[in-house]
């Protein structure tokens, strides 16, 4: 016997736009910050000529982020009540994101000090806590939403890992495009060597097949979970949010970065910079989908 | 009690952390107020909606309770459910556990409750929520003083049951399908009820513990998937009128069967206008904190 829903209260998707955004630039800035560490921290030596703009790159990305995230309260005045002991609620993820969000550029900017005084010891010690903080900052962005056993889409182990990884890839997109756009202002000797971006692209490589992995895991999960699972993927995320989860993610993120540089194009300039803009972009469309798709079907509940 | 209530005495311990979670139900020498509805006898008057409204001013587009419909077969073999939906008071909230400021908490005698001075807004316990049983107060209120911008909830009427009443929403009911008490205490009726009849709860598989039970409660208009999967043509287009035409606040939504990235846009517009009356605040805050 069928039974048709026909009135229920409306009800708004808590967070919207200013979280993916987040989201995204968490991930972007701690991707960089990884690459900023090859050189200083793993002592991979031909990664030292791009820390310092790694470094950088990883902070302005992150000095966005208060904006959104204090704007985006009800009360961004009391955004301080987060660090306040009275206040902080040991239990919350939330509260022990509001401490790795203020604690990694704080890092951040004592590791770019050493690279700057060029002191290896101390950028190397520094740097092992900033990348701590970085990787788990970017857990954190995982976990806020998929410690919310409702939440059917987010409810997967596979949220930090997912996140992690497109830092990664994001993270290494972003950077290769910057570092382009750096050796153009720089004298010949400056700039950093095409082998060198090369080598960063084939990185973003195994990243992006290590993303397609956990992808198919999440795929698997839902085809053969629940029925929230199955319905949440079959028709919101492949039909509502069809565009950020396929075209963006998928296609534009995954699918065509990894065909450019699986291909002969990942020896060529415009092959490895295409490919890092798409993954950097491409992205994007999975913290759409995870923030909005994930709140989706709950609000009509 | 119940086989339910049994199981809960047995597994009170397995999810109390959490600053303020203790579990009350079943603990002797504890109250555990509860709500017992019993769907045979509610006849969809939206009584409780109304007082509940009335009761806290509760502002448009927001609801503290409200009462779902359903139609059920097809004609000439059909009929109308309603189903009442309300904060589950849960013994073990994901709401509080997930709330970085404590502005959320457990009463002990079962009320799950909203410090306004404390929330700062950030809807994290209205995503944890799987009830969707939180609401964001919006920027404008008819009365001033109300709150605004920080997220509000049904208190299962804590101010006047202290005073031995029952909440609004109870005292409303016109067909006495409501029922209030303290479930610990197996001479009221709530306990009496649960104890004697088939009750149901809502997504008993999240170890919420909700203390809402339902009486007669049917699975299609309980269960979240079936719910978003048969909604009606019109309530589709309610959700789509009321999400399109929403300005001013931060939320995420997205109208189904429109662009979904033109949402996206509109969306970051919202939140940037939203940061007009969100500065005002502010700014009054600085000076209270600055001359007092």
């Amino acid at each position: 016997m069928e039974t048709i829903i026909t009135y229920n209260a409306v009800h708004h998707n808590p967070w919207g736009t200013p979280i993916t955004i987040y989201f995204w630039l968490v991930g972007a800035s701690a991707g960089s910050f990884v690459l900023s560490a090859f050189g200083w921290v793993f002592g991979i030596k031909r990664y030292k000529p791009l820390a310092l703009t790694a470094s950088i790159l990883a902070i302005a990305m992150l000095m966005i982020v208060p904006v959104l995230l204090i704007w985006d309260l009800g009360k961004p005045f009391r955004f301080i009540y987060l660090m306040l002991p009275g206040f902080w609620h040991g239990t919350a993820p939330m509260a022990w994101g509001s401490l790795l969000i203020l604690s990694y550029p704080i890092s951040m900017f004592v590791y770019t000090y050493f690279v700057i005084k060029n002191d290896q010891k101390w950028a190397k010690i520094i740097g092992i806590i900033a990348i701590v903080l970085a990787l788990s900052t970017h857990w954190y962005t995982g976990v806020v939403m998929e410690l919310n056993p409702g939440r059917y889409i987010n409810h997967t182990p596979l949220a930090p890992l997912l996140f992690l990884t497109g830092a990664f890839i994001s993270g290494i997109g972003l950077m290769i495009l910057v570092l382009w756009i750096q050796n153009q202002f720089m004298r010949e000797e400056k700039k950093i060597k095409w082998a060198l971006m090369e080598e960063m692209g084939q990185y973003m490589m195994y990243g992006i097949v290590f993303d397609c992995f956990l992808l198919f895991l999440d795929f698997m999960q839902t085809q053969y979970g629940t029925a929230s699972e199955n319905i949440g993927h079959h028709t919101v995320l492949m039909e509502i949010f069809f565009t950020p989860y396929v075209w963006l993610e998928a296609v534009i993120g995954l699918i065509i970065p990894l065909l450019i540089l699986v291909s002969p194009l990942k020896r060529t300039r415009l092959g490895v910079y295409s490919a890092s803009l798409l993954v950097a972009g491409g992205v994007y469309g999975m913290r759409i989908w995870w923030v909005m798709g994930g709140l989706y079907m709950q609000s009509f509940y | 009690m119940t086989t339910e209530n049994k199981h809960e005495g047995s597994t009170h311990h397995l999810r109390e952390y959490g600053a303020q979670t203790p579990g009350t139900k079943g603990i002797p020498g504890k109250k555990r107020y509860s709500m017992v509805i019993d769907l045979r006898k509610c006849i969809g008057c939206m009584s409780c909606v109304v007082a509940c409204k009335a009761e806290y001013g509760v502002p448009l587009g927001v609801w503290r309770t409200w009462v779902m419909v359903a139609d059920k077969g097809r004609y000439p073999d059909s009929r109308r459910i309603f189903m009442p939906r309300l904060c589950n008071h849960c013994d073990y909230p994901i709401c509080v556990r997930n709330c970085p400021t404590q502005a959320t908490f457990k009463h002990e005698e079962g009320f799950v409750l909203q410090r306004y001075n404390r929330c700062i807004g950030c809807r994290t316990c209205v995503v944890a929520c799987p009830y969707n049983a939180r609401h964001f107060l919006p920027a404008k209120r008819t009365n001033n003083n109300l709150p605004k911008l920080v997220v509000d909830k049904c208190t299962f009427c804590i101010h006047r049951v202290k005073k031995g009443l029952v909440p609004a929403c109870v005292q409303a009911c016109v067909g006495g399908a409501r029922v209030f008490g303290d479930i610990n205490n197996p001479k009221s009726e709530v306990a009496k009820l649960v104890a004697k009849e088939r009750v149901s709860v809502l997504k008993p598989e999240l170890g919420t513990s909700p203390s809402v039970y339902y009486i007669g409660g049917d699975w299609e208009i309980m269960d979240e998937t079936h719910n978003y999967k048969n909604r009606s043509a019109q309530q589709k287009a309610e959700f789509n009128t009321f999400k399109r035409n929403h300005h001013g606040d931060a939320f995420g939504d997205i109208v189904e069967g429109e662009n979904t990235m033109h949402h996206v846009g509109k969306n970051m517009s919202d939140f940037l206008a939203s940061i007009q009356h969100k500065y005002h605040d502010v700014v009054a805050a600085l000076k209270q904190l600055l001359f007092g």
